[in-house]
């Protein structure tokens, strides 16, 4: 049975640069353009969409982080730095994305290890960076400015920007030029809105990326898929303030009951399995960038995503 | 007293003679921006004198250009002014400035200048714009008198000494310039952007003290082209500079410019955000709870006069968090008092309904039901944290503050833990409970020509769609048609829009074109027609969230409802979850109806099937929810005794026993017109 893969859609999918090289002003090795899809992703006989991107993510106080990641990470997980060039050059992860995890803990003040910790970081890889800045509105003014400011001519893509909360993310990307993250609760009214609100503050669309919000597998990830598909629609029927680059993140995966409470002989492949299944469900929706955490769910999902069959890879800038 | 419009004409005067009098070059270090003001305006970069006459003429010989020339003329010749002054703002400070005016840590900025001939009343309105977040620049006579007086400056204290001379509050303009360009996507030379954003988007004052030259005059109320208002506390006449007193300078220019102090930052010590709103606390994460059946609770939202609130305030009676037993079930009575010109007592309850999604922002709090069925929950994690009842007070007043700006104006909160006074707390909730619903219960179908659709769950049912009409509420039971009218109110582009009832295409059945258009389109094309009051032909949509599931049992020519709280196996031989799991997502499944349990009472339920006679089988429970109204109901219509007939699983589980139950006791539906 075949279907007729021409839905008649008009949109384009906006552009998002990621990272900045030598040339652009940064120091990164390389930079990506994201977004840019006329249909969905991986349709036989439809225009080639690109491979979406594999961020992995670190943080900067493990404390905060998975024990089953602690576990396999092992020591590395103790120093930002090392981890950041594990994930670049045994996990092979096409981003790194750093939480500061460290600015969770309760009144936290040392404003100043943020910029620190995101120049090591910068020095430490070459790929583009994320950064999921302050987890506390109180710290966030002082915090985007630093990662703002550290990261100046890099093109961070800095998270995460909702709707009671977007001015400091905002700020800084136009103040230092990066772009943002821009989350929404699974509800495309609200992605909407939040897009609208960051143009009115002066960001430019080619600088949003939309989070839809990652439910778990099992845990309402039919909720993000559907509100991935139904921004993805209405971006491709035209309308432009849903026409950005989506990120999904498996987080939520590794704190499940499933996950967290399996036979310990095999909690990695559980653990693996979960964030794979999400992430390439994810990308199926659309998603042009996937978040992992596990290192062994990176080589999975690039295997599958080339299983499935697109006919070219993110487009490098060159 | 100066003549205001005299002094700038003969200022205007002076500066045409002083511009072809320039001399040198003269730029700015630490800046891309050249002379800031002339490249925003003209896209020139002025570096000398025909350039500063190119960009003075072109700019119609503006004052604010010819000052910008001279004084960066003066300072090329005579060197930057010594310490505290700062001069000319490198682009590095402009950038930081600018991320705080974006990111709302700064929500304007002032300009002060001349000689207040008061120390202390100058100190009172710098103090005033430090505690309503404005950043305040100085230039002239106004620093050494707030240095006498001991104020501090700094950028830290947000009171920036630009210069010894009111001239220098130029570089105020040249800050605002280059925050255009760089964080307002102004393009250097874009003179009608320029000034549409220093209009439109700075919010910017100006606060003038006697003793002006003209020259200064001119520079000043060249600024009003920007939109800025221009204050003075006195000695000025003439002109459109506004007159106030020291103590009302500061709130009539914020005033003037529409600078409104907003909360951003709840001052509670966990995350508050929707990204929490899904998460549940499980019995074992708890630290404490409040109602769900083990506990008095209640929430009641009320509107009150102004004077009666104090805004921000939240008050505790009872005992606290640290004072509980862990894993204790309290007593929780939460009072919200809200005042708002545009408030009404209609919106009471739509308001109230936010208190369930703004307790659940808060990372460790959750919160469901509502009315006196509330549950409540803090964890374990939080009260470590030091979450005490207290924050959820706070987190609901600067919640509904941000929400709502427009419609309230003053928020306070009481929260009751004392198990003798909530129960006092609780008679006048219920009495108010009760107004509300009377007020809802008298209205018909028929009265009103528009209702209200709501589209809410779209967020998981892509095409779902309900129509809450006064006789049939939505299906979740959460939403009745009065508060979709106010929700559509107080957002009119909300999930809840008004629907035309339109001409009538089967009156028996409940199907109107108007609504049938309307469903059409907001099911984006999937659902073309649908009727109000039948279950068999062309149904609403069913999203998932419907209290209950009213289905055909074609075997015995009637209709079963079968609630959520149901767990059992019902005479369709399939449980609550099992016939959830099939009709819902947004689709129309002729012979199957989601509905509110309250629906059960209305005139309009199974109006298509020929009334209430089809019903042949309800759990015992809803039965026993239902019973003492639906009874009445029923007697009202001179159908006594019919309720008895009604089968329930202690009479009926499978088909074949309901079967023989209403034969045995002669069920009107066995005689009526065949439902298929």
């Amino acid at each position: 049975m075949t279907h007729d893969l021409s839905f008649g859609w008009t949109g384009t999918i906006g552009e998002v640069t990621l990272g900045a090289t030598r040339d652009d002003g940064g120091t990164r090795s390389t930079s990506y353009r994201i977004g840019g899809g006329t249909t969905l992703p991986f349709l036989k006989n439809a225009p080639a969409s690109p491979t979406p991107l594999i961020a992995f993510e670190i943080c900067d106080n493990p404390d905060f982080w998975s024990p089953i990641i602690r576990n396999y990470c092992g020591d590395l997980v103790n120093s930002t730095t090392d981890w950041a060039k594990a994930a670049t050059s045994d996990y092979q992860a096409d981003l790194v994305k750093l939480h500061l995890t460290s600015t969770k803990v309760r009144n936290f003040s040392d404003i100043a290890s943020v910029q620190k910790t995101v120049e090591a970081v910068l020095s430490a890889t070459s790929l583009p960076l994320i950064i999921e800045g302050s987890n506390e509105p109180k710290i966030d003014s002082e915090v985007f400015l630093k990662c703002g400011e550290a990261g100046e001519g890099e093109r961070l893509l800095l998270g995460t920007a909702e709707a009671g909360r977007y001015r400091s993310i905002a700020a800084a990307a136009l103040a230092y030029n990066h772009s943002i993250i821009a989350q929404s609760p699974i509800d495309i009214n609200l992605a909407k809105q939040l897009n609208i609100l960051l143009r009115e503050i002066g960001v430019q669309r080619d600088h949003i990326v939309i989070d839809p919000y990652t439910g778990s597998l099992g845990y309402g990830f039919e909720y993000s898929y559907s509100a991935m598909e139904r921004i993805r629609f209405s971006a491709l029927k035209g309308d432009t303030d849903l026409a950005m680059p989506m990120i999904c993140s498996a987080a939520d995966t590794l704190t499940i009951k499933e996950v967290r409470e399996a036979d310990p002989a095999s909690i990695d492949d559980v653990a693996v399995a979960w964030e794979f299944y999400t992430g390439v469900a994810a990308a199926v929706a659309g998603a042009e960038i996937i978040c992992v955490r596990h290192p062994k769910t990176i080589g999975l999902l690039r295997e599958a995503f080339a299983g499935m069959k697109t006919s070219s890879t993110a487009a490098e800038v060159p | 007293m100066t003549d205001v419009e005299f002094a700038r004409k003969h200022g205007d005067q002076e500066l045409q003679i002083k511009v072809p009098a320039l001399s040198g070059s003269f730029t700015y270090d630490d800046t891309a921006y050249h002379l800031p003001i002339s490249f925003a305006l003209t896209g020139i970069a002025v570096h000398d004198k025909p350039g500063a006459q190119e960009v003075y003429a072109k700019t119609g010989n503006n004052p604010i250009v010819a000052s910008e020339c001279l004084l960066a003329a003066q300072t090329a010749s005579a060197g930057k002014e010594p310490e505290p002054f700062t001069g000319f703002i490198s682009d590095t400070v402009i950038r930081k400035l600018g991320y705080s005016l974006v990111d709302g840590s700064i929500l304007g900025l002032a300009l002060i200048l001349g000689k207040p001939a008061n120390a202390d009343s100058a100190a009172a309105i710098c103090r005033e714009l430090q505690e309503k977040y404005m950043l305040t620049f100085l230039a002239g006579d106004v620093i050494p008198v707030l240095l006498n007086s001991g104020v501090k400056l700094g950028l830290d204290y947000r009171l920036i000494p630009l210069g010894s001379k009111s001239v220098y509050g130029i570089h105020f303009v040249d800050i605002i310039a280059r925050v255009a360009m760089m964080f307002g996507g102004v393009t250097p030379g874009d003179m009608h952007r320029l000034l549409h954003y220093a209009a439109e988007r700075a919010k910017a004052i100006v606060i003038v003290f006697p003793g002006l030259s003209d020259e200064e005059i001119a520079f000043v109320d060249g600024m009003r082209v920007l939109g800025f208002p221009i204050l003075t506390p006195g000695g000025y006449e003439g002109g459109t500079w506004i007159t106030a007193g020291a103590e009302d300078i500061v709130r009539r220019g914020m005033e003037e410019k529409g600078i409104r102090v907003n909360v951003t930052a709840i001052p509670i010590p966990m995350g508050c955000s929707p990204a929490f709103e899904g998460k549940s606390i499980r019995k074992e994460e708890m630290y404490v709870e409040f109602g769900g059946g083990r506990s008095t609770a209640f929430e009641l939202l009320r509107m009150r006069d102004a004077s009666e609130i104090t805004d921000g305030e939240v008050t505790v009676i009872g005992m606290e968090v640290d004072t509980m037993v862990q894993g204790s079930a309290n007593p929780l009575g939460i009072i919200i008092d809200v005042a708002g010109k545009t408030m009404k007592k209609d919106y009471e309850p739509v308001l109230e309904r936010r208190i369930h999604n703004f307790v659940n922002y808060g990372e460790g709090s959750w919160h469901v039901a509502q009315r006196d069925l509330i549950w409540v929950r803090l964890s374990k994690e939080a009260v470590a944290k030091g979450v005490k009842i207290e924050h959820i007070g706070k987190l609901l007043a600067s919640k509904f503050r941000m929400d709502f700006p427009q419609l309230l104006e003053a928020v306070s909160v009481t929260l009751i833990t004392d198990p003798q006074k909530i129960l006092e707390a609780k008679k006048e909730a219920e009495r108010v409970y009760e107004e509300r619903d009377a007020r809802i219960k008298g209205m018909k179908d028929n009265e009103v020509n528009t209702y209200y659709s709501c589209t809410l769950c779209q967020t998981f049912a892509p095409n779902h769609v309900c129509v809450i009409t006064p006789e049939r509420m939505g299906l979740c039971g959460a939403l009745s048609w009065l508060d979709g009218r106010i929700a559509f109110e107080i957002s009119p582009s909300g999930a809840n829009q008004p629907v035309e009832k339109g001409a009538v295409l089967n009156l028996q059945n409940g199907e109107y074109e108007g609504v049938n258009r309307f469903v059409k389109k907001a099911s984006h094309g999937e659902i073309e027609r649908i009727s109000l009051y039948s279950v068999m032909e062309y149904p609403m949509t069913c999203c998932g969230c419907f209290e209950a599931i009213a289905l055909m049992l074609p075997e015995v020519n009637g209709i079963m409802v079968v609630n959520r709280e149901f767990t059992g196996i019902t005479p369709s031989g399939m449980t609550f979850s099992t016939l959830a799991g099939t009709i819902g997502g947004g689709a129309q499944t002729p012979g199957f109806a989601g509905i509110a349990k309250n629906f059960v009472l209305s005139d309009r339920f199974l109006q298509g099937e020929g009334g209430i006679e089809r019903l042949v089988w309800m759990p015992s429970q809803l039965k026993e929810e239902l019973k003492s109204r639906l009874e009445k109901i029923l007697s009202d219509k001179g159908k006594a005794g019919f309720f008895e007939k009604i089968a329930d699983e202690n009479t009926a589980t499978t088909i074949e026993d309901l079967t023989v139950f209403l034969e045995r006791v002669e069920h009107p539906a066995l005689a009526m017109k065949p439902l298929m």
